[in-house]
């Protein structure tokens, strides 16, 4: 157990790193356009200083851009903040579909790069587990996918309940080598599954992936 | 000079070509590999500047498909990842002169662009 904990730890480091870049390289972005469009006012001013004039609509819509482009860095900083904070939660009860949003908008900008689209089905079941280890095992089915992904592609998330467990599933399109992305998973995942005390299986006929884990977590 | 800007940032691209056609610079926007692909079948630039990751092919890779088409054209990256490894890559296809990193200032870019259109 004691080894599984510290391949654990490892892995959420390595989780920790992606997710960190991924949003740097948003945060970035977002800054790079607020960027250009100050540089576009400077450049307008100083037009209007050699007789062109200035048009107030322009310049509105401008200070609109900038303003959406903080809003934007500033939810990134918002997922960003709460993600850092996971990574020391204990377990604890949550509804599994935040689990599942909070995963989808963690990976939504490495999704988009690979022509991969994430949607989260609508389901409330209360789960009791470490949510950042739960994140962490899906991450690790979505990473797969993507890294296979030829683009133009869709994946659901979603659970259901099935007696003292909660059944996660990934559902790929069809053509999607889910067995193969199954076995990945529960190689490289194996210290989390058993972190969570989980199963992982695999049904190629629905394309799916299902991660069986128990309401309640046994210490 | 005529530049071409490919970001999947539309916002970035759409207001950089603005403040460079200012600057008397000729730049053309596009936010996808394949748009770039099909506009350099019809038209002709100086240079590309690529952002290093797009979405379904990177920069680099674009890159070599662009000078397959355009074999003259020149290329800046531009990145807002700045790991070693982009960094690296990048700086073997272009030198390491030309990898800008997000946010770059405008007076650095028509240094960058200048020093690399040579006619």
């Amino acid at each position: 157990m004691i080894r599984f904990q510290g391949t654990a730890n490892t892995l959420g480091l390595l989780f920790c790193g992606t997710m960190t870049a991924s949003m740097s390289h948003e945060i970035k972005n977002a800054l790079a356009i607020v960027n250009e469009n100050a540089g576009l006012l400077d450049d307008l001013i100083l037009l209007s200083e050699k007789g062109r004039p200035l048009n107030p609509e322009r310049l509105k819509t401008l200070a609109g851009d900038i303003r959406r482009q903080v809003q934007r860095a500033d939810s990134i900083v918002g997922r960003l903040n709460r993600f850092a904070h996971s990574a020391g939660q204990p377990v604890t009860t949550t509804d599994i579909k935040e689990i599942l949003e909070f995963t989808a908008a963690l990976a939504a900008r490495m999704a988009a790069m690979k022509g991969v689209t994430i949607t989260v089905a609508d389901t409330t079941i209360l789960l009791q587990a470490r949510p950042f280890i739960v994140e962490n095992l899906l991450w690790l089915c979505l990473k797969h996918l993507f890294a296979m992904s030829t683009g133009n592609q869709t994946v659901q998330l979603g659970a259901e309940s099935a007696d003292s467990h909660v059944v996660i599933g990934i559902q790929f399109d069809e053509g999607v080598a889910v067995e193969e992305i199954g076995k990945l998973v529960t190689q490289e995942g194996q210290p989390l599954i058993v972190a969570l005390q989980a199963d992982v299986s695999v049904d190629a006929h629905r394309h799916l992936i299902q991660l069986t884990l128990p309401k309640k977590f046994e210490e | 000079m005529r530049v071409l800007l490919v970001d999947d940032e539309e916002e970035l691209v759409s207001t950089l070509a603005e403040r460079l056609a200012m600057r008397g610079i000729t730049a053309s926007w596009v936010t996808g590999y394949r748009a770039a692909l099909d506009l350099v079948e019809h038209e002709s630039f100086d240079i590309a500047l690529l952002d290093v990751r797009l979405p379904e092919m990177n920069g680099l890779e674009l890159k070599r498909l662009l000078e397959v088409k355009r074999p003259s054209m020149k290329f800046i990256f531009l990145t807002g990842h700045g790991s070693e490894e982009d960094f690296n890559a990048c700086s073997a296809e272009s030198g390491k002169q030309f990898y800008l990193i997000k946010p770059v200032q405008i007076e650095v870019l028509m240094a960058k662009l200048n020093e690399i259109f040579q006619p």
